[in-house]
C-alpha cells in the first residue's frame, strides 16, 4: 500500500490489487475527551483519580493519579519505636490489618533473631487467615457491586461481620487490631474461640457456595468478566505482580509457599491457580475466581491449625516479646502473603535508637496497580471499571 | 449458532438460579439473627433470616477485652509518663508534681500497695486523637490506663473529645507547687534525687522506657 | 357489561358546574394522585424494603412504625434542599429536562384502564399512543443529560438514547402480537376479550401456546425501556456516577425518580392489560362458586390491574437487587442480534396461530 498524498479528510491510497483505483479513506476518528474519575468516584474504591482520554466510551489511556490519602507512613516510622508502627502497619490495609502486622513482625523479627513459641505461631496464621478471608469478602463483594450486582455485596457484608467479631473476641478491635506484636501476640485466644472459629467454618462454607452460585456463575457476570483486562503470565511478572493478580494469570507463585514463612511448610494447602476452563487465563474473571478459590483454601489452613495448635498450657502470649527493641545495626527485609500479594517491609537499624533508621513498605495494590495504563488501553468504560475492581485495590496500602 | 443457543440457555438458566436464591431470602426475612455475642453458644446457631441490628436500641456485646473508650483509673496512676512516651500520637498529656514530705500520707497508695509519689493535676487524654492501639495500656506499671468497652462516645464539640483525669484542681495544685517549693528551700542541700521514678512493675512491655 | 363501561368517566366528564370542566380535571388528577401514593408507598418504601430483605436486611425502620413514613421524611428533605443548577449548565433544557421525563411517563396513563368503569380517553389506538408517548422520555432525558454540562451526565444520557430507541422495536413488535391476537388497539377492547366465567383462561397468555415469547420478550424490554437493572446502564452509579441525573438536587431530582417509578407502572400495566387480562379477575366461575362474578365490577377492576401492576414491579425489583449489570454492547447484543429475531419468529408464529389454527 502506497501512500499518494493527504486529503483533508482522509488520504488516498492505492489499493495493492487494482493499480488505478484510488480509495479515499475518511478520517472517522472523533474528538478525544478528557474525562476525570474519581477520586470522589464510587468505584474507584476510595480515592484513586484515573485521568481517562476517552473516544466516546472507549478509554484511549487512563493514567492513574495517586496520593490523596497519603498519611507519610515511611516518615511516621523513622518516628516512632518499633512497637509504635505496628499501628500504623494496621493503618495501611486497613481491609487485611492482621496479614500487614504479620508482614511487619516478620521482618523486626529477623532483624532481632528472636525465637518466636510456636503456638504464637499457629495463632498468627490463624487470626491472618481468617482475616485473608474478610478481605477477599469484601473484594468479592465490592468487584459485586462494581458490576452492578447489590446482593451479592450485602452477602459478603453479612460474613464479614462474623471474621469481625472473632477478630474483635481475640483482639479487642474491629478492624484495626495491633494483635500481631514483634515477637508475640498480645492477647491468648479465649475460652472457646476455637470451637466458634470452626463453627464458621462450618457456617461459611455453604454460604461460599451460595455466593458462587448467586454471582461468579451468572451469565451476566461471566460475561462482564471474561477476556477483560488480559495480563500474560510475563507481563505480569515484569510489573512486578504478585497475590492473587499473579495467580489469575496463571503464575504459581505464593509467598506461603515460595518463602516457607511461619507454620505454613506443615499446613496441606493448594495455591489456586485458573485452568482457563471457567475463564481465559489472566482476565478479569481468573482473578475473581482466584480469590473464591484462596478462601475456600484458607478455611482449610485454619481448619488444620485448630487441630495441630498446641494446648494453651502455661501459655504466654508475650513471652517472647522483648521488653526494649533495639536491633542490632542492619538491613532486613521481611514479606509476607497479604491477600492482595506481597506486602514487604525493609527495614534499616542503626544499631543504637529504638526508632528505625528507615521503614520502606513495599505495597502489594501499588505494584499491582502500575499495569493499569497497560490494562486499560483501548477498554470500555465499563470494562474500566470491571478492571479497577479486578485489581482490588485499598488506596490506604498504595498511598501509604 | 450452537453456541448462540447455549448463551441464552445458561444465561436463563443462571437468572433463574440467582432469582431462586434472593426469593429464599426473602422469605427468610421473617427470621432475625439476634444480637448474640460472639462469645455466645448460640452466635451461630441461627444461619438465616435478617442480620442488622437497630443499633442504638439493640447493640451487639462488646467483649471484655474490647479496646475502645481510654479511661484512667487516676486512684492508682503513679504518674510514671510511660504511657506518654508510648503513645505513637501523642494523645495523653500528663502533668506531675512531686509530693511532699508529709503529705505522702495524704496522697495515699495505690491498690497494689505501692506508694504514690506525684501529684497529677493534669492527665488529658485526648480521644479525638487516640487510635485505641493499646499500647499504652500494655506499659502501664500499674494497670490503671486501659480501654473500656464504651465505643460510642461522640460529641459536638471537639474540645469535649479532650477527658480530664486530673487529680488536682488548678488552685490545689498551686498549693501543692507552693508546697513543693517551700519545702526545697526548707532542705536546700541533699539535693532532690534526679529522678524518683517509680520502678514498673516486672512485665513484659514493649520498647517505651527512653533508650 | 359493556354499557356500564366507562360510565363514571362519561360522568365525570359531564360534571361542569357554572361552565368548569371540573370532571375533567378530576379525570386527570386520579391516576397522578393514585401514582403519587403509589411512588410513595410500594414504589420507594417497597423497593427499599423488598430489597432490604432479598439482603438480610431490616430496611428502613425509624420513622414510623416499619419506617413506612421514611418516604415522606425523604420528600420532605428534598423539598429543603437547595435546588442548585450549576454555573455552566443550559439553564433551559437542564431544568425543562425532569418536565418532559414527567411528562413523558404520565401520558401513557391517559389510556391505563383502571377498571372497566374508568379510563382517561378510551382512544381507538391506546395502545399505539401508549408506546409511542414513552418515547418522549427520550427528549428529557436528552436534555437533562446535555444541559447539565456534565461529562457523566451526557454518557448518560447517549446510553439512555441509545438503549430506549433500540429497545422500542422488539418491545413494540412483542405488543404488536398481543394487539393481533385481539385485532384492537383499544385497551379497554382488549381487556373485555380477556374476560370471561373462566377466569385467567381467557388471558392472550393462555389463549395461544407461543403467548409467552411476546410476553417474555415485552417484559425484557420493558425492563430496558424504563432503565431498570440489569438494563440500568444510563444510570450505572458504579460507573457513571448517577448518569443523566448526576447534577440534580432537591425536588427535580425527585421529579425524576417519580418519573422512574411512574414508567415502571405503566409498562407493568401495559404488560398485564395485553396478556393478562388487565382489570378481568383471574378468578374462574367454578360450579356455585361464581368466583369470578363475584370479584367482578368497577372496585375489583381497579384492584386487579393495580395487583397485577405490583406483581410485575415485584419482578422488576426482584431482578434489580439479584443481577449485575450488562455492558453496552451486551445490551444491544441482546436487543438487536436476541430480542429482535425473536420477536419477529413470535410475531410470525402467532399470526400463522390466528389465521390458520384459531
Amino acid at each position: 500500500m502506497q501512500e499518494l498524498g493527504l486529503a483533508e479528510q482522509g488520504s488516498l491510497r492505492v489499493t495493492p490489487d487494482g493499480e488505478n483505483r484510488i480509495v479515499i479513506e475518511k478520517d472517522l476518528s472523533s474528538e478525544e475527551m478528557i474525562l476525570n474519575m474519581g477520586p470522589q468516584h464510587p468505584s474507584t474504591h476510595g480515592v484513586l483519580r484515573l485521568e481517562c482520554r476517552t473516544d466516546g466510551e472507549v478509554v484511549v489511556e487512563a493514567e492513574p493519579y495517586l496520593g490523596y490519602l497519603h498519611r507519610c507512613f515511611e516518615k511516621h516510622a523513622e518516628m516512632t519505636d518499633y512497637p509504635g508502627i505496628v499501628p500504623y502497619v494496621d493503618r495501611m490495609d486497613y481491609l487485611a490489618a492482621m496479614n500487614s502486622d504479620f508482614a511487619y513482625a516478620i521482618a523486626v523479627e529477623k532483624l532481632l533473631d528472636i525465637e518466636i513459641p510456636r503456638r504464637v505461631e499457629f495463632m498468627r496464621v490463624i487470626v491472618s487467615e481468617l482475616n485473608r478471608v474478610a478481605s477477599h469478602l469484601v473484594a468479592i463483594g465490592t468487584y459485586a457491586i462494581d458490576l452492578g450486582a447489590f446482593t451479592p455485596f450485602l452477602f459478603c457484608f453479612r460474613d464479614r461481620e462474623h471474621i469481625m467479631n472473632l477478630l474483635e473476641w481475640v483482639s479487642g478491635a474491629r478492624m484495626l487490631y495491633n494483635y500481631i506484636l514483634v515477637g508475640g501476640v498480645s492477647h491468648d485466644f479465649p475460652k472457646g474461640f476455637s470451637e466458634r472459629t470452626g463453627e464458621f467454618v462450618d457456617y461459611f462454607r455453604p454460604k461460599a457456595v451460595e455466593l458462587q452460585k448467586l454471582l461468579t456463575e451468572n451469565e451476566i457476570f461471566v460475561k462482564r468478566t471474561k477476556g477483560i483486562g488480559m495480563m500474560p503470565a510475563d507481563v505480569a511478572i515484569n510489573y512486578g505482580w504478585s497475590g492473587p493478580m499473579l495467580r489469575g494469570s496463571g503464575v504459581e507463585w505464593d509467598l506461603r509457599r515460595a518463602d516457607g514463612y511461619s507454620v505454613y511448610p506443615e499446613l496441606d494447602f493448594e495455591i489456586p491457580v485458573p485452568d482457563g476452563r471457567f475463564s481465559d487465563i489472566g482476565d478479569s474473571l481468573s482473578r475473581h475466581l482466584v480469590r473464591a478459590m484462596e478462601m475456600e483454601q484458607s478455611l482449610n489452613i485454619i481448619e488444620q491449625c485448630l487441630d495441630k495448635m498446641p494446648s494453651p498450657e502455661g501459655f504466654d502470649p508475650r513471652a517472647a516479646i522483648p521488653k526494649r527493641i533495639r536491633p542490632r545495626a542492619g538491613e532486613v527485609y521481611g514479606r509476607a502473603e497479604n491477600p492482595r500479594g506481597e506486602l514487604g517491609f525493609y527495614i534499616v537499624s542503626d544499631g543504637k535508637s529504638t526508632k528505625p533508621l528507615r521503614c520502606k513498605a513495599r505495597s502489594s495494590c501499588f505494584v499491582n496497580l502500575s499495569a493499569m495504563k497497560e490494562l486499560s488501553q483501548g477498554q470500555l468504560i465499563p470494562d474500566l471499571v470491571a478492571i479497577i475492581g479486578s485489581i482490588d485495590i485499598v488506596l490506604g496500602e498504595i498511598d501509604r | 449458532m450452537s453456541e448462540y443457543f447455549r448463551d441464552i440457555a445458561s444465561g436463563v438458566t443462571t437468572v433463574l438460579t440467582g432469582m431462586g436464591i434472593t426469593l429464599r431470602h426473602f422469605f427468610n426475612a421473617v427470621k432475625r439473627k439476634g444480637d448474640a455475642g460472639i462469645d455466645d453458644d448460640n452466635y451461630f446457631r441461627q444461619v438465616d433470616g435478617l442480620v442488622t441490628l437497630q443499633y442504638p436500641r439493640e447493640v451487639i456485646p462488646t467483649p471484655e477485652i474490647g479496646r475502645y473508650r481510654l479511661y484512667n483509673d487516676i486512684d492508682d496512676c503513679i504518674g510514671c509518663s510511660q504511657c506518654v512516651r508510648a503513645c505513637p500520637v501523642e494523645c495523653i498529656e500528663i502533668e506531675t508534681i512531686k509530693v511532699t514530705k508529709d503529705d505522702l500520707a495524704v496522697c495515699g497508695k495505690t491498690s497494689d500497695g505501692q506508694q504514690k509519689r506525684f501529684w497529677i493535676p493534669v492527665f488529658d487524654i485526648d480521644l479525638a486523637k487516640c487510635m485505641t492501639c493499646g499500647i499504652c495500656s500494655s506499659v502501664c506499671p500499674t494497670d490503671c490506663l486501659y480501654h473500656t468497652q464504651v465505643s460510642d462516645f461522640s460529641e459536638f464539640s471537639r474540645e469535649n473529645m479532650i477527658y480530664h483525669f486530673g487529680n488536682l484542681t488548678k488552685l490545689e495544685a498551686e498549693a501543692k507547687r507552693k508546697k513543693l517549693e517551700e519545702e526545697k528551700k526548707a532542705a536546700p542541700k541533699p539535693k532532690p534525687k534526679p529522678k524518683p521514678k517509680p520502678k514498673p512493675v516486672p512485665k513484659a512491655a514493649p520498647g517505651g522506657a527512653e533508650g | 357489561m359493556s354499557t356500564s363501561l366507562n360510565a363514571w368517566s362519561d360522568a365525570l366528564s359531564g360534571f361542569s358546574p357554572a361552565g368548569l370542566p371540573l370532571g375533567l380535571l378530576i379525570i386527570a388528577a386520579i391516576p397522578l394522585v393514585f401514582i403519587a401514593l403509589y411512588a410513595l408507598t410500594y414504589g420507594v418504601y417497597g423497593e427499599r424494603k423488598i430489597s432490604a430483605f432479598m439482603q438480610d436486611r431490616l430496611g428502613p425502620m425509624e420513622v414510623g412504625k416499619w419506617g413506612i413514613l421514611q418516604t415522606l421524611a425523604d420528600i420532605l428533605k428534598l423539598l429543603q434542599k437547595e435546588d442548585i443548577v450549576n454555573k455552566e449548565a443550559d439553564k433551559f433544557l437542564f431544568v425543562i429536562g425532569p418536565g418532559v421525563l414527567f411528562v413523558g411517563a404520565f401520558l401513557a396513563f391517559a389510556v391505563l384502564p383502571f377498571g372497566p368503569a374508568f379510563i382517561g380517553a378510551d382512544l381507538n389506538v391506546g395502545l399505539f399512543y401508549a408506546i409511542g408517548i414513552v418515547a418522549l422520555e427520550v427528549v428529557g432525558i436528552l436534555a437533562a443529560g446535555w444541559g447539565s454540562n456534565n461529562k457523566w451526565a451526557l454518557y448518560g444520557a447517549i446510553r439512555s438514547v441509545a438503549q430506549i430507541v433500540s429497545y422500542e422495536i422488539p418491545a413494540a413488535i412483542a405488543i404488536l402480537c398481543g394487539a393481533m391476537m385481539a385485532g384492537t388497539l383499544g385497551m379497554q377492547q382488549i381487556i373485555l376479550q380477556q374476560q370471561g366465567e373462566y377466569g385467567f383462561l381467557h388471558y392472550f397468555l393462555f389463549q395461544n401456546p407461543i403467548a409467552w415469547l411476546p410476553f417474555l420478550i415485552y417484559f425484557i424490554s420493558s425492563l430496558a425501556e424504563t432503565n431498570r437493572a440489569p438494563f440500568d446502564i444510563p444510570e450505572a452509579e458504579s460507573e457513571l456516577v448517577a448518569g443523566y441525573f448526576t447534577e440534580y438536587t432537591g425536588m427535580k431530582f425527585a421529579v425524576i425518580f417519580l418519573a422512574e417509578y411512574g414508567s415502571m407502572f405503566m409498562v407493568s400495566a401495559i404488560i398485564s392489560i395485553v396478556f393478562l387480562g388487565g382489570w378481568a379477575s383471574p378468578l374462574p366461575n367454578i360450579g356455585a362458586l361464581a368466583l369470578n362474578d363475584w370479584t367482578s365490577g368497577p372496585l375489583w377492576g381497579a384492584f386487579w390491574i393495580v395487583m397485577k401492576g405490583f406483581f410485575f414491579i415485584f419482578i422488576q425489583m426482584w431482578l434489580r437487587w439479584t443481577l449485575p449489570r450488562l455492558r453496552v454492547d451486551q445490551l444491544m447484543h441482546l436487543c438487536w442480534k436476541v430480542l429482535t429475531p425473536f420477536a419477529f419468529v413470535a410475531f410470525v408464529l402467532t399470526a400463522v396461530w390466528e389465521i390458520y389454527v384459531k
